[in-house]
């Protein structure tokens, strides 16, 4: 007798989120099944895997960290560029000269260096701010205006500031990354807030990646809670796509700075768990990851 | 249900401030509002009471009962507050709260045979609150016996679930009100409080009040029998009263799953009912949860 195990169809569905213009766009997330379920449905986006390139040579990478992209640390294009030889779907430039910490460079000098990294490349560009609110405003104001029409993915917008930027994201055609610190309530929260006057299809969440040891199974259960209360209980406000910005959460980490076998099995292994939680986009640091993340999705590992 | 006013309590910076000053008149108001209010208990919460308890508790109950004819509730953890509070009270108080701490069970609860006293036993235990239903009816039930066999029968012990606020732990708040409709199964004769205004801690001020008062309808129907509240609220006193009945019978609809036409509604009843699928864990909590 042959056995056919019981299907679940679920109510809802992740939103697809287009990024990039053109012939470079990308379709994100899009999905009415659970991560990795290919048994309940067709799966049409593959989750895609982002570098990380810093838009300033940074200071306190380890030999290893930097051996990778050693002839372009200090040249974001040409980062951007070798990102892509290694293998990513699209590449993560992260303003931290931006970061009021450090170089606090100014908002049109970002802006400046971002548009010629997305005009460089032939994928779309996820854009991170340095994460302070207050300049992140300016910033991410700047960077929308000047590359207006890229449909860049721009982010983080959080509770303290995301009506200014998701305004501009709005008038200059981009997207946004809602960004809300590791708890599920205040990411429905701003996700209310958000789809008052922003498009549902063109938001992606960050419920802030944590690393493996550092608090990965927070971010793990938010994830995996937000597929299920968008897919399967199609609550609206829960349905658009994740994104897993732990590459530099896992480099920071004692074990990613003391050796480097360690350091990629920590980004690996926090990369891997993050994509069964239902992450639609990986941020990583390490092109070897790219690589391995690849061969676990296409089920060659 | 029985309703005691929770306004007298020491983390208000007014009740604190009274009370290092020995200020009888802002106790005494804050007491006489609420009996106008339509408090059936003053409930009054002296915290852990570190500073002269016997002397501060005494005082308070003087205080109050001087100007109202109401039973006291005399809440604290501190069992030498405790022992002096329910002496100084000349109607039979409500001890508040025993628990199924170690602690609790040596020193509390024989308070309310020796005093003859009706006494609040939550599910607490010694590794704090316990998760879900069935660890609750257990912390519940082996603490209730206890104070059976010390003489205190079931009438008197009001079962306090332990309410956890809606924003930080959403899935406790719908099992507490199942664990309140079990009780009259479990331990005929036994009666119950909530600290109803915990589910809405952690929530904005302004939208505090919609919650208490679906929560106490919510709980109301499965047999609970009082809520130490804010009586000043005034919707949450009507709706208790029986004033209110449409609003009743909309989040009674909602709790059953009965299909409603919110377009249908006014603002108000829209509320309600999404407040109550909040409350009964259907829609995932978020502070907007009235804005979508």
């Amino acid at each position: 007798m042959d056995y056919k195990a019981p299907l679940e169809t679920y109510s809802g569905k992740v939103a697809e989120v287009v990024i990039g213009k053109g012939e470079k766009a990308l379709k994100i997330g899009g999905e009415s099944v659970l991560p990795f379920h290919f048994f309940e449905g067709k799966i049409e986006n593959r989750p895609r895997l982002a570098l990380e390139v810093p838009d300033a040579a940074p200071a306190n990478w380890t030999e290893w960290e930097c051996r990778p992209y050693k002839d372009v640390l200090s040249d974001p294009v040409a980062w951007a560029k070798k990102c892509l030889d290694f293998g990513a779907d699209l590449v993560c430039l992260r303003l931290v000269s931006t970061d009021p910490a450090a170089a606090n460079a100014p908002a049109d000098k970002a802006a400046a260096v971002v548009k010629q990294v997305a005009s460089a490349i032939n994928t779309p560009l996820i854009v991170y701010g340095s994460g302070d609110e207050t300049k992140d405003i300016e910033v991410l104001t700047k960077v929308a205006e000047v590359c207006a029409g890229e449909n860049l993915l721009l982010g983080p917008l959080a509770k303290e500031n995301y009506e200014p930027i998701s305004k501009a994201a709005l008038d200059h055609g981009h997207c946004i990354i809602a960004q809300t610190p590791l708890d599920i309530n205040l990411e429905k929260e701003l996700n209310v807030k958000l789809l008052k006057t922003f498009p549902r299809e063109r938001i992606v969440i960050d419920p802030l990646s944590s690393a493996l040891g550092y608090g990965m199974e927070y971010s793990f259960t938010i994830m995996e809670r937000t597929k299920h209360i968008g897919v399967m209980f199609g609550d609206n406000t829960m349905q658009m796509p994740i994104i897993a910005d732990l590459g530099s959460e896992c480099a920071k980490t004692k074990q990613a700075k003391e050796s480097e076998k360690q350091g990629l099995l920590w980004e690996g292994i926090t990369a891997i768990s993050l994509l069964l939680a239902g992450a639609n986009v990986l941020i990583l640091r390490q092109p070897e990851n790219c690589k391995l993340m690849r061969e676990a999705i296409d089920g060659k590992i | 249900m029985v309703l005691i006013g929770e306004s007298i309590h020491i983390i208000s910076k007014d009740v604190n401030d009274a009370v290092k000053e020995r200020n009888t008149k802002v106790i005494q108001d804050l007491a006489k509002g609420q009996a106008a209010a339509g408090a059936d208990y003053i409930d009054l919460n002296l915290g852990p009471a570190k500073r002269d308890p016997e002397e501060v508790t005494q005082w308070l109950v003087n205080t109050i009962q001087g100007v109202i004819d109401l039973p006291i509730s005399v809440d604290t953890l501190n069992p030498v507050a405790m022992e002096a509070g329910l002496k100084a009270c000349k109607k039979r108080p409500l001890l508040n709260s025993s628990s199924g701490r170690t602690d609790s069970k040596e020193r509390m609860l024989p308070l309310a045979k020796k005093y003859n006293t009706d006494v609040v036993i939550s599910v607490l235990t010694d590794k704090g609150c316990p998760p879900g239903i069935d660890s609750r009816i257990e912390s519940i039930m082996e603490t209730i016996a206890l104070a059976n066999e010390l003489g205190i029968p079931n009438e008197d012990i009001w079962v306090d679930p332990i309410i956890l606020p809606v924003s930080a732990d959403q899935k406790q708040v719908a099992d507490a009100v199942e664990f309140v409709g079990m009780l009259q199964d479990l331990m005929p004769g036994v009666k119950s409080t909530v600290g109803l205004s915990n589910v809405s801690n952690g929530t904005p001020d302004e939208l505090r009040g919609i919650l208490n008062c679906t929560y106490m309808t919510m709980l109301g129907r499965g047999g609970l029998y009082s809520a130490i509240a804010d009586v000043l609220d005034e919707e949450l006193v009507k709706l208790n009263k029986g004033e209110l009945p449409n609003i009743v019978d909309l989040i009674y609809k909602t709790m059953d799953g009965e299909v409603v036409d919110l377009a249908s509604l006014s603002q108000k009843e829209r509320d309600y009912v999404k407040t109550t699928k909040v409350l009964m864990g259907e829609t995932l909590y978020s502070h907007a949860w009235l804005e979508s």
